[in-house]
């Protein structure tokens, strides 16, 4: 039996980044992942750093945007995090935070970022309402047919194929033990200890994370417990690579889209367009078997891509992929120890590229005993009646 | 604008004519897709109709599939597409297959109740210090010029490899009035004989198919063509282009060289759809699994010809036969019975087919012949990584997750031609290789937003 202070199962961006966290801080840390590192939805997604209210939560009426608003504070934190990451990893992950425009097209639209950025500005968020012009002297690209755009001056993206690979080597240096490809079966609790195994070891410890996104739930069941937490398949798409042209994240606050260049050139447009998940035999979500594209899902995506910046229609597809995340049920993230369960702590849900890493730093300062309040709003106690008849 | 067939099917090649003409005799409606203008696959590259050789593939060889391609062409009940790539495929809850097409004149629907994908295979891409200087072709991109325009690479040409085709390539090269510096291959003549001879034996009915390499090397004889046995080529040589070709022997000044190690099937359109798969052989790359009636896994999904694994020409048309007949049948145009009366003896042609494919593949064996690469050979052309980037993660990962940190396979080709490149430095029996994704060839994004 291998015994550490944490053990943490799954190695997406917020399992690796908490390792290293606490490592740094110098925790005994065993990180398992039934795969390899950063192939789940940390691997898959479009690398956009959004601190402006996302649409997802505009789109469902006022409460939740009011609920929604409160997620700023946490915004505020992961654009220092961002900001301090490649000089505390010592290495170039892309990072670029040159500001984003979130856009709109009708004057309802433009209604709507106005009254997002209010809230945004009172949550002490930098945001600003521009208009069509000064959105086009920014962003030269821009289509004509866009009349204002809300404009972050943090926003941007990182290149979501080495940020989590970087921070797993991070985490080893710092002395975390990597068991890669190594699925955890059973998690039980022995007293006080939390003993986990895999096909081939077993490990134990007094304090263990789950952060498995869209597995969560599966995991979570091994300890007989409820984290509402759904799978959700998505789709990306990325074009040939094409001379620099979109040095921002690009956002539409009245239709699905997101739009980046990357580092290498191509253009990345996503923005939460659903992809089919397959089912296994047993009529569930397969959770390891790539989703299916939808057709008009792909089409519309790319409709919105160039009605908002013409010039892509002509540059060339090259792949279209497709990956799954996870969502709560109340769309906020769940993040924190589970009160049926002390020790046992949670984290998913949500934007976790954009706030993984603070997610991670406060979870990291939370489990040393530094509890960190900005994590209530996210806290798993408000789904905590799910667990009432639950637990050990 | 879409439209609907009882077949779709992809690929005009050997597999897909003789498809499509026994699906046309039994009155299905048949719809013929090939990114080429022209009917004839990858065998029959045919010139451009404006454009006439004489003579063009008289070779008798070539003769019963000249014949197949003469009446596919003459048949105009069958619907064909040329010069449209596929680059979707999918099978909808009510069993029918929607197949996207792409042109330079745009997207394209064609829905269809079975679906047949023919698409032949490409020469395996190999790796080796230099190749990735101008004037180094995969031998088959040689011979699809000379085939198809009657285009010669100028200067002194090196062929190297281990493929026997590379003899007849060579052949074809002089003959055009070209000129062949050498022909190197990796392995001993020793090695080429003893398979030829263990496996002889059991392909004794298809051995006349050895005939056109053996008339080659006549031609290269004749020529003063030298053929070199145990010549690994170990380096391509120059600064902006092509200098010389490496092998231990020394160095043979050459402009341009072509590469032969074999041949992979085409795997992307099956593997989007997750038909199960299976390792092609020797050369690398997936062939699809398929029953004796050519069906894949996927219901109503069939498959034919190099697709299926690398068995030459006359298997491709063998295999287009039973799979037409599979489907008639299964679509209610010809009985059960009927079927398998009139596939027997097709069945029976592609299995000593096989044979002799087998023979083929060992004596072409390249695994213990691949070039050393050095730090910075490229791996990956289309995303420009080497050797070097690709080394330190090789720590048992998949190739998908080397694909990631690394872009190996991230570029324009959906890494067809590093794959198996890749999947050899990691050396994981188990690995599936990259997870498969549309479309199949890029497209504009103006054409998939209609
Ligand atoms: C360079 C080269 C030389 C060869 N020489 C010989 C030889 O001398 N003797 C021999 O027996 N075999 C040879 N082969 C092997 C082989 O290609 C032939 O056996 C034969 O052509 C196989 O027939 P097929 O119908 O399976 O495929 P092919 O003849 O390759 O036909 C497949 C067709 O599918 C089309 N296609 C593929 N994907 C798509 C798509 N997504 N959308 C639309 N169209 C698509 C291609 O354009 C092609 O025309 C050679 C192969 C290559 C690559
Ligand atoms: C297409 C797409 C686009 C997205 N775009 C953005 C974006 O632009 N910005 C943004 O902020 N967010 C985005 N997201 C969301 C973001 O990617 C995720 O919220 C974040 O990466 C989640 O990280 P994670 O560590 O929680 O989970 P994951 O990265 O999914 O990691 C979970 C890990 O748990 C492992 N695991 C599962 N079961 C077990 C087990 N039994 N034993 C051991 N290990 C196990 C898995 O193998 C996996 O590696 C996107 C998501 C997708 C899919």
């Amino acid at each position: 039996m291998r015994k550490s202070d944490v053990l943490i199962v799954g190695g997406g961006l917020i399992g690796c980044a908490t390792a290293w966290y606490l490592a740094r801080e110098g925790a005994k840390v065993t990180l398992l992942d039934s795969g390899d590192f950063g192939m789940g939805a940390s691997g898959q997604n479009a690398g956009s750093l959004h601190f402006q209210l996302e649409r997802r939560f505009l789109e469902n009426g006022d409460a939740l945007a009011e609920q929604a608003a409160r997620i700023a504070a946490l915004s505020r934190l992961a654009i220092s995090d961002w900001s301090s990451l490649e000089a505390d990893l010592a290495t170039d992950l892309h990072i670029t935070m040159n500001g984003g425009l979130m856009v709109a097209e009708t004057a309802e639209e433009c209604a709507l970022l106005e009254r997002k950025i209010t809230r945004e500005n009172a949550e002490g968020l930098q945001t600003r309402m521009i208009d069509g012009d000064e959105a086009r002297q920014i962003a030269p690209y821009l289509s004509e047919a866009i009349c204002a755009a809300g404009y972050s001056p943090d926003e941007g993206h990182a290149d979501a194929r080495l940020v989590t690979h970087a921070i797993a080597i991070a985490a080893a240096k710092d002395g975390t033990v990597l068991r890669p490809r190594c699925r955890v079966q059973s998690i039980e609790k022995a007293g006080r200890k939390y003993v986990i195994s895999t096909a081939e070891e077993q490990f134990a410890a007094s304090q263990i994370l789950i952060a498995c996104g869209a597995w969560t739930a599966h995991v979570a069941a091994m300890l007989n417990l409820h984290i509402p937490l759904f799978p959700v398949g998505l789709l990306m798409n990325a074009t040939e690579r094409v001379a620099q042209a979109v040095p921002h994240l690009v956002q539409h606050v009245g239709r699905r889209l997101s739009m980046k260049q990357t580092h290498s050139g191509n253009l990345l447009i996503g923005g939460g367009w659903p992809s089919r998940m397959a089912l296994d035999a047993e009529g569930r979500f397969a959770l390891y078997r790539p989703p299916a594209v939808i057709e008009s899902s792909l089409r519309d995506n790319l409709r919105v891509a160039i009605d908002v910046a013409p010039m892509i229609a002509t540059i060339s597809l090259i792949r279209s992929w497709t990956g799954i995340t996870a969502i709560s049920a109340d769309q906020l993230p769940i993040v924190g120890e589970i009160p049926a369960m002390p020790g046992c702590w949670v984290a998913g849900g949500g934007s976790a590229f954009t706030l993984g890493p603070t997610f991670a730093r406060l979870i990291a300062q939370s489990m040393s005993g530094k509890k960190r309040e900005e994590l209530e709003i996210v806290a798993p106690s408000r789904f905590s009646h799910l667990n009432s008849f639950m637990g050990q | 604008m879409t439209n609907h067939s009882d077949v779709a099917i992809i690929g005009g090649g050997p597999a897909g004519q003789a498809a499509a003409l026994t699906l046309d005799d039994l009155k299905l409606k048949t719809v013929v897709i090939d990114e080429q203008p022209r009917a004839g696959g990858q065998i029959l590259r045919q010139p451009p109709r404006s454009f006439q050789i004489p003579a063009w593939m008289e070779d008798r060889t070539y003769a019963p599939l000249v014949k197949l391609l003469r009446r596919f062409e003459a048949q105009t009940s069958i619907n064909w597409i040329g010069s449209h790539s596929v680059i979707g495929l999918r099978r909808r809850p009510d069993g029918l297959f929607t197949l996207t097409l792409c042109s330079p004149d745009g997207l394209r629907l064609v829905t269809a109740a079975r679906v047949l994908i023919a698409a032949g295979c490409q020469d395996l891409a190999v790796p080796l210090p230099g190749w990735t200087l101008p004037g180094v072709y995969s031998a088959g991109g040689m011979q699809a010029l000379l085939k198809a325009q009657r285009i010669v690479p100028g200067g002194h040409i090196v062929l190297a490899g281990t493929h026997p085709l590379q003899l007849l390539i060579a052949a074809q090269i002089v003959e055009a009035g070209g000129s062949v510096a050498a022909v190197l291959f990796s392995q001993p003549r020793g090695t080429m004989l003893k398979a030829g001879i263990r496996n002889g034996l059991r392909a004794l009915d298809q051995l006349s198919a050895a005939f056109p390499a053996i008339r080659a090397l006549a031609t290269l004889r004749s020529h003063g063509v030298k053929v070199l046995y145990d010549a690994p080529i170990q380096a391509i040589c120059g600064t902006d282009r092509v200098a010389a070709a490496q092998h231990p022997g020394g160095e043979i000044a050459c402009d341009a060289v072509g590469l032969c190690y074999g041949f992979v099937s085409q795997s992307s359109l099956p593997r989007m759809m997750s038909a199960k798969m299976r390792k092609a052989g020797p050369a690398g790359g997936w062939a699809t699994l398929c029953d004796e009636w050519m069906q894949s896994s996927i219901p109503g999904l069939y498959v034919a010809g190099e697709t299926t694994g690398i068995a030459g020409a006359n298997a491709a048309m063998a295999s287009g036969k039973i799979a037409g007949f599979g489907i008639a049948a299964e679509l209610g145009a010809i009985s059960q019975d009927e079927a398998a009366r009139r596939v027997s003896r097709h069945r029976a042609n592609h299995r000593s087919l096989l044979r002799f494919a087998r023979l083929l593949d060992e004596i072409a064996d390249p695994r213990p012949f691949f070039p050393a690469l050095r730090d910075d050979t490229l791996v990956c052309r289309c995303e420009e990584v080497a050797l070097a980037q690709i080394d330190p993660v090789l720590d048992g990962r998949s190739a998908n997750a080397v694909k990631l940190v690394t872009r190996c396979g991230m570029g324009l080709c959906q890494g067809r031609n590093c794959e198996p490149t890749l999947l050899r430095l990691l050396d994981n029996p188990n690995d599936p290789g990259f997870t498969a994704r549309f479309p199949a060839r890029p497209v504009a994004i103006g054409d998939l937003a209609t």
